[in-house]
C-alpha cells in the first residue's frame, strides 16, 4: 500500500479508538438530536383551555387548525371565575355575551373569539361571508423558521468540526516533529505522503463525525416530526454541507500543518496557530450572522470569498434560496484557494519539519533560507 | 561500502554569532560491509550532524555520501535503518503495531511486516509488552522498540546515534547481540557512543571526530600502534636514585616506585631495576581507547 494511505490509516486507527473521539461524537450527536426535538418542546402549536357558562362552544378549531383547544363547561359564573383565577382555564365565555379572563386576555385568543363569535352570529342571521383568500406575491417564507434553525445547527457543527480537526492536524505535526519521529518517517516516505496522509486521515475522521451527526439530526427530525417543516431540497443542502466541509477542512488543515511544522513543542502550537484560529473564528461569525440575514450584502459577498465561503455558503444555502451559479462560482474559487494553499503549505512543511529547535520563521522558510 | 567524504556543514548564526558555527569541517570515512564502525567524539564534535546528513535528514553544504560506489539516493536510504539521537516513537501507539507500521512504511507487505515484527519482539525480549502503549514502557524497553523500528525492514545499512545511552548492562548486551548478528550478515553498522569500553569491545574500527574533522580512524589495534605503548615497572624498596639517567618518570607510592617510560631500552631498564630492588611488575601498558581518544582530541 502507498505510504500516503498507510499514514492516513494510522491516523484513523489511532484516533477512532480514543475516548475523546467517541465522547465528543456522542455529545455532538446528542445535541443535534436534541435540537431536532426542541421546536416541539418549546415552540409547538398553541393550546388553549376554554370554558363555557350557559353558552355554545365557538368553532375556533376551524380558524386555527393547528391549535389544541379544550372546552369545559361550568355551572355558573362563580365557578368559572374560580377556575380562571386558579389558572385552570385561559378564558370563559359567559352567557354568549362576555369573556372573562385573569388580566388582559391573550390578544390572539381575544381576536379569535371576537371574530368567530361575529361569524357565528352573522351566520345564524343568514349572512354568509366567504373567507378571504391569502396569497403571497413575495418570497416563499413558509420554511423560514425551519431554514434558520437548520442553518444555526449547521454553522455550529461545521465550526466545531473544522476547528477541532484543524487543531488535531497541527498537534499531530508537532508531535512528530518534536519527538523526531519525523526523522525516521522521512527516511522511508516523502514529506508530501506524510502531510497528505495525515490530512486525509483526519479529514476522513471529520467526515465520519459529520455524517454521523447529520444522520442523527435527520433521523431525530423525522421522529419528532420537525422534518415535516423542512424546506424542499434538503438532500441538496446536506450534500452541499459535506462538500463544503471537505473544501474548508482541506484549506484550514493544510495551513495548520504548515504552521505546526514551524514549532517543535506542543506548548507553542496555540501561539503559532492563533492567526489561523482567528480566521476560522471570523468565518464562523460571518456564517452565524448569515443564519439570520442570509440575503444581506455581507453574507452574499462573504459566501463567495474563500475561505469564508466554506462556512458562509452552506449556511446561506440552508437559510435561503441561492442561485446555482453563485454556488458553482463560490466552489470553484474555493477549490482554487485550496490548491494554492496546498502548494505553498507543502513547501513550508517540507522545509520546516526537519528544522528542530527554536521556532522557524515563516518568512525564512518561504524565501528558502 | 558506505563512503562519506569531505562533508562540510555550517549552521546559520543568530544575532550573537553572525558568522555561524562550523559543525563539519571536511569529515570523511568509509564503512565496509560487515564492519561495525564506532563513532566517538566529544559532544558537539559533529557525530550527530554527520549521521543526519547520511540519512538525508540534513543537507551538507558540500561533500558527498556514496553507497556501493554511487551517490546515496532516497531509494537507497529507504533500505537503511536509522535510530536518531532523540528517540522518536508514537507514545500512544502499541509496541507491536508501531514496529509493524514502520515496516510497512519501508515497503514490506503486511505478512512480511507482521513476521519481522514477531521475530524482533521475540529476539529483543519484548514479548510481554507487545500490546502495551510505548509510553508505559521503561526507557530501556523503549530503546529496544526504537531499535526494532530501525531493524524491522532488514536494513542494508544501520546508522544508530547513541543506541546504548541510558541502558543497563543487560539491555546493552541484548542490543549489542542484535547488532552483531546483523553485522555478521554483511550489514555495515555505524554507531556513535560515549561508552568507549563498549566501542572497544564491539567495533571493528573506530573513528574519532573532533571539531568536525576525523582525527583518527582505524581498528583499535591500529590506533594503539600509532599511539605506542608505555613501559610500566614497579620496584619495591629500591636504592635511592636507582632510576637516574633512565627515560620516563618515577612516582613513589609508599615503598613502591613506579616507572613509566614511553621509549628507551626495556632490557636496560629491567637490569637496573632488578639490581636496585625487588621487581614486582614489568610490562607494556596498552593504551585504552579512552587514552587514545583523549590524546587524539587534545
Amino acid at each position: 500500500m502507498n505510504g500516503l494511505l498507510l499514514v492516513a490509516r494510522r491516523e484513523i486507527a489511532t484516533h477512532i479508538r480514543t475516548k475523546a473521539f467517541i465522547i465528543s461524537l456522542l455529545i455532538t450527536a446528542a445535541l443535534v438530536g436534541a435540537a431536532a426535538f426542541a421546536p416541539k418542546v418549546f415552540g409547538g402549536p398553541d393550546s388553549y383551555t376554554l370554558g363555557t357558562v350557559n353558552s355554545q362552544q365557538l368553532p375556533l378549531q376551524a380558524a386555527l387548525p393547528d391549535a389544541e383547544i379544550e372546552w369545559r363547561a361550568f355551572p355558573d359564573e362563580a365557578a368559572a371565575k374560580r377556575a380562571v383565577l386558579d389558572g385552570d382555564v385561559d378564558a370563559v365565555l359567559v352567557d354568549g355575551v362576555k369573556v372573562i379572563s385573569d388580566g388582559e386576555i391573550d390578544s390572539e385568543l381575544g381576536i379569535l373569539l371576537q371574530s368567530t363569535n361575529r361569524e357565528v352570529k352573522l351566520g345564524a342571521a343568514g349572512v354568509n361571508i366567504p373567507p378571504l383568500q391569502m396569497e403571497s406575491v413575495g418570497a416563499d417564507t413558509r420554511y423560514q423558521a425551519a431554514r434558520t434553525g437548520i442553518a444555526v445547527v449547521l454553522v455550529l457543527v461545521l465550526f466545531m468540526l473544522v476547528i477541532g480537526q484543524t487543531m488535531t492536524v497541527a498537534m499531530g505535526v508537532v508531535e512528530e516533529k518534536g519527538s523526531r519521529i519525523v526523522e525516521i518517517l522521512l527516511t522511508s516516505i516523502r514529506p508530501w505522503q506524510l502531510l497528505g496522509g495525515k490530512i486525509l486521515g483526519l479529514g476522513a475522521l471529520g467526515m465520519i463525525n459529520l455524517v454521523a451527526i447529520l444522520g442523527v439530526g435527520v433521523a431525530a427530525a423525522m421522529v419528532s416530526g420537525v422534518a415535516m417543516d423542512f424546506p424542499p431540497g434538503m438532500p441538496g443542502i446536506v450534500a452541499g454541507v459535506l462538500i463544503w466541509f471537505v473544501l474548508g477542512y482541506a484549506f484550514f488543515a493544510t495551513m495548520a500543518a504548515a504552521l505546526g511544522s514551524l514549532v517543535s513543542r506542543q506548548e507553542e502550537v496555540g501561539n503559532v496557530m492563533s492567526p489561523l484560529t482567528m480566521l476560522i473564528m471570523a468565518a464562523y461569525f460571518v456564517a452565524f450572522y448569515a443564519t439570520t440575514e442570509p440575503t444581506s450584502t455581507l453574507a452574499s459577498v462573504m459566501a463567495m470569498v474563500p475561505p469564508f465561503s466554506s462556512m458562509v455558503m452552506p449556511v446561506r444555502m440552508a437559510a435561503a434560496e441561492v442561485p446555482i451559479w453563485q454556488v458553482g462560482l463560490s466552489m470553484a474559487l474555493m477549490v482554487l484557494a485550496v490548491l494554492a494553499v496546498l502548494s505553498v503549505a507543502a513547501k513550508v512543511y517540507e522545509r520546516a519539519v526537519l528544522r528542530t529547535g527554536a521556532r522557524v520563521r515563516l518568512g525564512d522558510v518561504l524565501r528558502g533560507k | 561500502m558506505l563512503e562519506i567524504s569531505e562533508l562540510r556543514k555550517r549552521f546559520a548564526g543568530g544575532p550573537e554569532a553572525p558568522e555561524g558555527k562550523v559543525a563539519l569541517d571536511g569529515i570523511g570515512f568509509a564503512v565496509r560491509p560487515g564492519e561495525m564502525f564506532g563513532f566517538v567524539g566529544a559532544n558537539g564534535a559533529g557525530k550527530t550532524t554527520t549521521m543526519r546528513i547520511v540519512m538525508g535528514v540534513l543537507q551538507a553544504d558540500s561533500g558527498s555520501v556514496s553507497w556501493q560506489g554511487k551517490p546515496l539516493s532516497y531509494a537507497d536510504r529507504r533500505g537503511f535503518g536509522y535510530m536518531p539521537e532523540e528517540r522518536g516513537l508514537y507514545q500512544k501507539m502499541r509496541v507491536a503495531e508501531q514496529i509493524e507500521y514502520f515496516g510497512r512504511l519501508h515497503g514490506l507487505s503486511p505478512a512480511a511486516a507482521g513476521k519481522a515484527t514477531a521475530d524482533l519482539i521475540e529476539r529483543l525480549g519484548l514479548g510481554e509488552r507487545k500490546g502495551d502503549a510505548v509510553e508505559s514502557l521503561s526507557l530501556g524497553n523503549q530503546q529496544r522498540v526504537q531499535l526494532a523500528v530501525a531493524l524491522v525492514h532488514d536494513p542494508e545499512v544501520l546508522v544508530l546515534d547513541e543506541p546504548f545511552s541510558g541502558l543497563d548492562p543487560l539491555a546493552v548486551d541484548t542490543l549489542a547481540t542484535a547488532l552483531q548478528e546483523r553485522c555478521r550478515g554483511g550489514v555495515p553498522v555505524i554507531f556513535s557512543s560515549h561508552q568507549l569500553d563498549l566501542v572497544e569491545r564491539l567495533c571493528d574500527s573506530v573513528g574519532i571526530v573532533s571539531a568536525g574533522r576525523m582525527v583518527a580512524t582505524g581498528t583499535v589495534e591500529e590506533l594503539r600502534a600509532t599511539e605506542g605503548g608505555t613501559l610500566r615497572v614497579v620496584v619495591r624498596d629500591p636504592q635511592p636514585g636507582w632510576a637516574d639517567g633512565l627515560p620516563g618518570e618515577v612516582t613513589v607510592n609508599g615503598d613502591r616506585h613506579v616507572l613509566r617510560a614511553q621509549d628507551g631500552d626495556g632490557q636496560e631498564i629491567l637490569r637496573r631495576a632488578a639490581k636496585a630492588g625487588h621487581v614486582e611488575h614489568f610490562g607494556m601498558e596498552r593504551p585504552s581507547l579512552t587514552q587514545i581518544f583523549k590524546e587524539a582530541v587534545a
